[in-house]
């Protein structure tokens, strides 16, 4: 059990940080701490995808001299790097909304928010 | 013609294209952008007018971009649940069309943001588009996020004051839903090592542990429920779809939650062909959760005066009665269920576009507000009128076949209870579409002033009465989407022996 626990640690370290992200969303007050626990989500899930493609001792899957199996597989990097670039256009848009709900009301406290509706 | 095997690729990648280009044909002129947009749907339409024929003709068919063969190569697959690319792109060319006047008329809007009104717009209908039509898991994630990105944005337009808080509200559920879809995304990519649909498929029916299947399966469906809008996680929706503009609500409520409901037909494609699991936990809890927005929705619906806010909530239920049709699994219930998919897109297209209309003569957006104004408008009010009977389902218009196969379904499948909800839920339909008739015809203005507008200018009442007239049309001519339909709803019950 434990041995199958420590084998699979990355999964688990991932899955751990989603859950604390999630708790983040849901108890803190304040909207940018809302978004900061949507990016360590999303650094959760990134750090998943990774995790699956790497072999204990795998290369580089890069062809030519020196080329030695196993590899590691390149998908998932290719997936993580277009997942990071929509991470990133949804904070420019979450942040860029943050300051225009500032600018109007005053506050990015999400209860004081709620009284102002 | 309709054999050209380009014209799959073009659907998709002429909106994205024309989004990224718009504001640099409207650089000298930001009038050039509404007809720039125009152009660019009317391309698009042509596309999908074209590949809806090819698959009634020839059935579902792919396309590889590059030539690389699945599953190494992306794959774009068109089958009959793909043809809701119709109704987006007639919906997405109308909302341009209605945009025309509505987004100069929006006194928060800078007038020089306006191009990049038209180009969120095509964003997210190309995002749309390419969701129904692609083969591929991670695709699905990718253009998920750009429709919901381009729709966060586009809730945030209207720069009414609450628009800002709506649109982050929406955008927190909304990523929260993505991260979701991408997490099981990653565990169907790391048991199988595929990420083509139909492939995955055959790989997950041979796997040894049917576990990380299953966890990947419930967090697709609640993410692609967050989509979809369903009772528990409906919060977002509401004062979304209400602050919007006008056009932006039609596309949202017609469209964008419906990807949702595309999304949980393409994970039971996965799911029911591989056979991996038994998905009657999941079938009852989509029907309980169905059942439960179509009431709570409809009763929430009644107590609104802000007739955007009424129609959002009816949107809730709805979907629900969607996802219902999907959940019972009977041939039936499915055919019905896919089929609302199209005729509630017309329906709920014709109530916004109706509305905004309402609010643009007026300036009012309430019930008691706009008391009185079937008088002085008449055609928008018998647009809204024919609306309303067909979103409660009286026969001969296009909701009346959608919920009556429905219902026929519970029946079929042995649970008449659920058919009595439906019922029960299209009653309290009844009862807020006959208050909103009751204060259009029959009483007294609270404004005068209302008894003075006149009909709104041709570009927005065009729109409005044709999807109006549509609604009646897919009501009458109501077998050709069911008979349409059937084949694909065969196909993914088929592996359930049904």
């Amino acid at each position: 059990m434990l041995e199958a626990l420590w084998n699979n640690v990355d999964y688990i370290a991932s899955v751990v940080l989603f859950c604390i992200g999630l708790y983040i969303i849901i108890a803190k007050n304040n909207l940018i701490k809302k978004f900061l626990g949507l990016n360590i989500m999303e650094t959760a899930v990134f750090s998943f995808i990774i995790a699956l493609g790497v072999i204990d001792g795998g290369d580089a899957p890069i062809m030519g001299a020196g080329a030695q199996a196993p590899f590691s597989s390149p998908v998932p990097q290719a997936l993580v790097l277009t997942g990071i670039v929509v991470a990133v256009s949804t904070t420019a848009l979450a942040l860029s909304l943050i300051i225009r709900i500032y600018r109007q009301c005053g506050t990015i406290e999400a209860d004081e928010l709620r009284e102002m509706e | 013609m309709a054999a050209w095997p380009h014209w799959l690729p073009l659907v998709v990648f002429a909106p994205l294209l024309g989004a990224v280009l718009t504001p640099i044909v409207s650089l000298r002129s930001r009038h050039v952008a509404p007809w720039w947009a125009l152009a660019v749907m009317s391309v698009t339409s042509v596309a999908a007018l074209f590949l809806v024929l090819r698959v009634a003709s020839e059935g579902p068919f792919s396309y590889l971009p590059g030539g690389w063969q699945p599953p190494y190569g992306i794959e774009l697959r068109f089958d009959e649940f793909s043809a809701v690319i119709s109704v987006i792109c007639l919906i997405g060319w109308l909302a341009v069309l209605y945009s025309l006047r509505y987004i100069e008329w929006l006194r928060e809007v800078p007038k020089e943001r306006i191009p990049y009104y038209y180009a969120l717009l095509l964003l997210n209908l190309g995002g749309m588009i390419g969701f129904v039509v692609t083969g591929d898991l991670f695709n699905l994630f990718v253009f998920l996020e750009i429709l919901s990105l381009s729709a966060y944005a586009l809730v945030a337009f209207s720069g009414e004051h609450i628009a800002e808080m709506a649109a982050f509200k929406y955008l927190l559920m909304g990523a929260i839903s993505s991260l979701l879809v991408l997490f099981s995304v990653g565990i169907i990519f790391g048991i199988t090592g595929s990420l083509n649909m139909a492939d995955v498929a055959t790989r997950i029916g041979q796997l040894d542990s049917a576990a990380p299947a299953a966890l990947a399966l419930a967090m697709l469906a609640i993410g692609f429920m967050v989509k979809a809008a369903l009772f528990p996680v409906h919060i977002w929706l509401p004062d979304a779809h209400a602050i919007a503009p006008s056009p932006i609500s039609a596309v949202l409520s017609g469209l964008v939650v419906k990807v949702g409901i595309i999304g949980l037909i393409r994970v039971y494609q996965i799911y029911y062909t591989s056979g991996v699991l038994d998905l009657h936990t999941l079938n009852q809890v989509l029907v309980w959760l169905g059942a439960i927005s179509i009431v709570m929705g409809a009763f929430f619906a009644i107590f609104q005066d802000d007739i955007k806010l009424m129609l959002a909530y009816s949107t809730i239920s709805n979907v629900g009665y969607i996802v219902m049709g999907l959940g019972l699994s009977t041939n039936f219930s499915v055919i019905g269920g896919s089929v609302h998919v199209f005729n509630h897109a017309l329906i709920k297209a014709t109530l916004f576009l109706a509305a905004g209309a309402l609010i643009y003569r007026t300036g009012y957006r309430t019930l008691t507000d706009l008391r009185g104004i079937g008088r002085s408008m008449p055609l928008t009010c018998i647009a809204i009128s024919i609306g309303a009977i067909s979103i409660v389902g009286i026969p001969p218009t296009a909701g009346f076949l959608c919920k009556w196969y429905i219902a026929l379904g519970a029946f079929e499948a042995d649970q008449p209870f659920f058919g009595f909800a439906l019922i029960f839920g299209a009653l309290f339909i009844f009862i807020y579409y006959i208050r909103m008739v009751n204060a259009f015809y029959f009483q007294a203005p609270v404004h005068p002033e209302i008894l003075e507008v006149t009909e709104a200018p041709l570009s927005m009442l065009a729109p409005t009465l044709f999807l109006a007239s549509l609604c009646l049309i897919m009501g009458i001519l109501g077998r050709i989407p069911l008979a349409f339909i059937e084949p694909a709803a065969a196909r993914l019950l088929a592996p359930l022996g049904g």
